[in-house]
C-alpha cells in the first residue's frame, strides 16, 4: 500500500459507511417520530413535562443518576423487568421523544426508573422519595447536600422531612429539601409511561410464528 | 542500576528524537499524571461501589461524579497523551526525518491538557453531559478539537515527508487514527451536544460514537505500538504480513457498527443491535490476525532484558485484547446479554479492553520508546519488573472481581423477588476484590510514574553538569 490520498480516502469512507448505515439509518426510521394522538382522550401521548420536572430532569444529568439507574423496561421475555413491576410493557422509543436529553443507562445497581410514577400496585410519593434520598437504602448512598438542617422559626416548613430514629435532627431544628431537591423529586414523579401505544402492545409469546 | 547493559543504552538516535524530544516527553509526563488521577479516581469509585456512604457528603465526589471523572482522565488523559506522544514517535521514526511542527506539537499538548483539566472541573461542578465516553462539558469540546489537531500536525507531515514510499503496519494504524479521532469526536460533538437528534437516536449516536472511539481510536493505539515494537524486539519479520492488511481493514470497516450490542431489548428499532452483534462476529478474523502477526511477542530472548519487558507488557495486553474480542461477540448472543445485561459483567469487558488490552500494549510501547527519547536507559530495572508484577496481578483481580460481580448480580437481577439491598450484600465480597484490583493498579503506576521521573529528570541533570563543566 502506497498511495496516501487512497489511504486516506480508504478510512473516510470506512468512518461514513457506519455513520451512514446507524446514524442515518435509524435518523430516517426515527427521526420524525411524532406523538400518537388518542381520539377517545382527546389527547396526544407521550405528555410534555411540566416545568419544574424538566429542571428535574437537568438535576438528574448534573449528579449522573444514570451511572446506577436504567430508563428502559426490556419485553416481559427479556429479563425480570415487567416481573419485578418495573413497567407493564416494554419501552418504545416514542416515549422519548421529548426529552432533551434521553438517559437511557447501561447499568442497574439501582431499580430502573422509567415508570417510576406509573408502577403498581404502589408508585413512590415524593415523601418516600424524599426520605430515600435524605437516608438512602442498601447500595443507594444518601444525597444530604440535597437538604438543608435549618431552625424552626415560627411553625414547621410544609416541606420539612418527616425523619425517624437516629435521623430525627436535633430538636427545634428540622431538615428542608433545596429547590434542587424538589425539582428532582418532581422529575421522577413525571416518569410515568403507563399509556399504551399501537407499536408497544407486546406480541402474543404462545405463537412464536408470529413477528 | 542497569545502566550497565549494554543493551539498555541505545545508540540507535534517530533525526526524530533531535527535534521532537521535548513535546513528546512532555505529552508522556502529563500521561503519566493523568493515569494517577485516574487511578486514584478508579480507587474512590472502587471502594464507593460496595461502601456507598464512602465520601456519599462530598458532592463533587458523588459515586456518579467519580465515574465520570475517572473515565475522562483516564481516557482523555492517559490514553490520548500517551498514545499521541508514541504514535508520533513512531510515524516520525519511519518517515526518517527529523519531527517537523514539534513546536505545534508543544502547544497542543499544553492546550489539550489544560481542555482536559477544565472539563475535569465540569464534570465535579456538575456540567457534565452524561454522554459514555463523553461527558466532558459540551463548551470545552471545541478546544479539545483544535488541540488534538495542533498536536496531530507532527504525525501527519512525518507521514506525508516519508523517505519510503510504502506503509508499515504501525503505519496505517498511526495514521488512520489521527484523523479518524476528529472525525467522529465532531460528529458525536454536533449530533448530541450542539443540535441533539430526536429522542432515542441520542443513546444510538451515543453508542456510535462509544465503540467507534474503542476500534477506531483506543485500538488503532495500541496496535500502532505493539506493530512496531514486536518485530524491532524478536528482530524477525512478522509471520503472515499479507494478513495484516486485511486485519486492518476489516478493523476500520466493520468496527463502528459493533456500538449497538449495548441497547439489546432496548427501545430501539431491533435491527440495531442486530447488526452489532453480527459485527462483532465478523470483526473475530481481525483478533485471529493480530493474535498471528504479533504472536512472536510470547517468545523471548533472555539476554535482552530491557525489550523481554516490553515485550512481556506487550504480550499481556495482546493476549487480553483477543480476549476481550472473543469474549464481546460471545456476549452479543441474545440469552447471554439477557443474563449480563446492566450488570458488572460489562465493566469487566471494559477493563479487559482498555487496561489489560491497550494500556498494557501501551506501556510495552512506552518502556520501548523512552530509552531511546530519553538517550539513557530506564533508571531503575527493579522498579519496572514491580510496575509490571503488580499490573499483572491488578488486572486479573479487577477483571475476575468485576466479572464475578456482573455473574451475581446478572442472576439476582433475573429474579423478581430479590431486592436491591439483597443483590448489593452479594456483589459485596466481589466488589472488594475490584478495590483491591485498583489500589494494586495504583502502586504500580506510582512505581512507573517515579521510574519516568528518575530517567527524564537524571538525564536533564546530567546534560546540565555537563554543560557547565565543558
Amino acid at each position: 500500500m502506497k498511495n496516501g490520498p487512497l489511504f486516506l480516502l480508504g478510512i473516510l469512507a470506512a468512518l461514513l459507511f457506519s455513520w451512514a448505515g446507524i446514524v442515518l439509518g435509524s435518523n430516517a426510521q426515527l427521526g420524525a417520530l411524532p406523538a400518537y394522538y388518542d381520539a377517545n382522550d382527546s389527547l396526544s401521548y407521550p405528555r410534555r413535562q411540566p416545568g419544574i420536572a424538566a429542571e428535574g430532569q437537568i438535576v438528574y444529568r448534573e449528579l449522573l443518576c444514570s451511572s446506577c439507574h436504567t430508563q428502559q423496561v426490556r419485553r416481559p421475555d427479556f429479563g425480570s423487568d415487567v416481573a419485578r413491576g418495573w413497567g407493564e410493557r416494554q419501552s418504545v422509543a416514542r416515549d422519548y421523544i421529548y426529552q432533551a436529553a434521553v438517559q437511557l443507562g447501561a447499568s442497574r445497581n439501582g431499580p430502573d426508573l422509567t415508570n417510576l410514577a406509573g408502577r403498581k400496585p404502589s408508585a413512590p410519593d415524593a415523601a418516600d422519595l424524599m426520605n430515600l434520598l435524605y437516608a438512602g437504602q442498601g447500595g443507594m448512598p444518601a444525597y444530604r447536600f440535597l437538604f438543608e438542617t435549618r431552625r424552626i422559626v415560627g411553625q414547621e416548613s410544609a416541606a420539612a422531612l418527616r425523619l425517624t430514629g437516629s435521623l430525627r435532627p436535633r430538636p427545634g431544628c428540622q431538615v428542608v429539601p433545596t429547590r434542587r431537591a424538589q425539582e428532582l423529586v418532581a422529575y421522577l414523579l413525571s416518569l410515568n409511561t403507563t399509556y399504551d401505544y399501537p407499536e408497544s402492545k407486546p406480541a402474543p409469546a404462545q405463537n412464536p410464528e408470529q413477528k | 542500576m542497569t545502566s550497565a547493559n549494554p543493551q539498555a543504552n541505545p545508540n540507535d538516535e534517530t533525526p526524530v528524537e533531535a527535534t521532537g524530544r521535548c513535546p513528546i516527553v512532555l505529552l508522556l509526563a502529563f500521561s503519566l499524571a493523568w493515569l494517577l488521577v485516574s487511578g486514584t479516581l478508579a480507587f474512590i469509585a472502587g471502594v464507593q461501589a460496595h461502601t456507598p456512604a464512602f465520601m456519599a457528603g462530598c458532592p463533587i465526589l458523588t459515586y456518579g461524579h467519580t465515574r465520570a471523572l475517572q473515565d475522562t482522565a483516564f481516557t482523555y488523559g492517559w490514553i490520548a497523551n500517551c498514545g499521541l506522544a508514541l504514535v508520533t514517535w513512531i510515524l516520525g521514526r519511519l518517515g526518517g526525518h527529523p519531527l517537523r511542527a514539534a513546536n505545534w506539537m508543544g502547544v497542543g499538548a499544553l492546550f489539550w491538557n489544560i481542555a482536559v483539566a477544565a472539563g475535569m472541573v465540569g464534570i465535579a461542578t456538575g456540567s457534565a453531559t452524561a454522554l459514555t465516553s463523553l461527558q466532558i462539558p459540551g463548551h470545552i469540546q471545541p478546544l479539545m478539537l483544535a488541540a488534538y489537531a495542533s498536536i496531530a500536525v507532527a504525525g501527519v507531515l512525518a507521514w506525508c515527508g516519508r523517505s519510503r514510499p510504502s506503509l508499515y503496519a504501525a503505519q496505517w494504524y498511526g495514521v488512520a487514527l489521527l484523523f479518524l479521532f476528529p472525525w467522529i469526536f465532531s460528529v458525536a460533538q454536533v449530533m448530541l451536544v450542539w443540535a441533539p437528534v430526536h429522542g432515542v437516536l441520542q443513546a444510538i449516536v451515543e453508542g456510535w460514537y462509544a465503540q467507534s472511539l474503542w476500534t477506531l481510536w483506543m485500538a488503532p493505539i495500541a496496535l500502532a505500538g505493539a506493530y512496531y515494537v514486536v518485530p524491532r524486539v524478536t528482530g524477525r519479520v512478522i509471520p503472515g504480513y499479507d494478513l495484516a492488511l486485511l486485519g486492518f481493514w476489516s478493523l476500520i470497516f466493520i468496527g463502528g457498527w459493533t456500538g449497538g450490542r449495548h441497547l439489546i431489548g432496548g427501545p430501539v428499532p431491533a435491527w440495531i443491535p442486530t447488526i452489532a452483534i453480527v459485527a462483532s462476529v465478523l470483526l473475530l478474523p481481525h483478533y485471529i490476525i493480530v493474535l498471528l502477526n504479533l504472536g512472536g511477542a510470547f517468545t523471548r530472548n533472555p539476554a535482552d532484558r530491557e525489550g523481554g519487558r516490553s515485550l512481556a507488557f506487550i504480550s499481556f495486553g495482546l493476549a487480553a485484547y483477543v480476549l476481550g474480542g472473543a469474549v464481546d461477540s460471545v456476549t452479543g448472543i441474545r440469552s447471554v446479554a439477557a443474563a449480563i445485561q446492566f450488570t458488572w459483567f460489562d465493566e469487566a469487558q471494559r477493563q479487559l479492553a482498555v487496561y489489560g488490552g491497550v494500556t498494557m500494549m501501551l506501556f510495552g510501547t512506552l518502556y520501548y520508546a523512552l530509552p531511546r527519547l530519553a538517550g539513557r536507559a530506564w533508571a531503575s530495572a527493579s522498579l519496572a519488573r514491580g510496575h509490571l508484577i503488580l499490573s499483572c496481578i491488578g488486572i486479573v483481580l479487577l477483571v475476575v472481581g468485576t466479572a464475578g460481580a456482573g455473574i451475581v448480580q446478572g442472576s439476582d437481577l433475573s429474579t423478581a423477588g430479590v431486592s436491591f439491598a439483597a443483590i448489593a450484600t452479594d456483589v459485596h465480597p466481589w466488589l472488594s476484590v475490584g478495590s483491591v484490583a485498583h489500589a494494586t493498579l495504583l502502586l504500580g503506576n506510582i512505581l512507573l510514574a517515579i521510574n519516568f521521573a528518575m530517567t527524564v529528570g537524571c538525564g536533564r541533570l546530567r546534560a546540565a553538569a555537563e554543560a557547565l563543566s565543558s
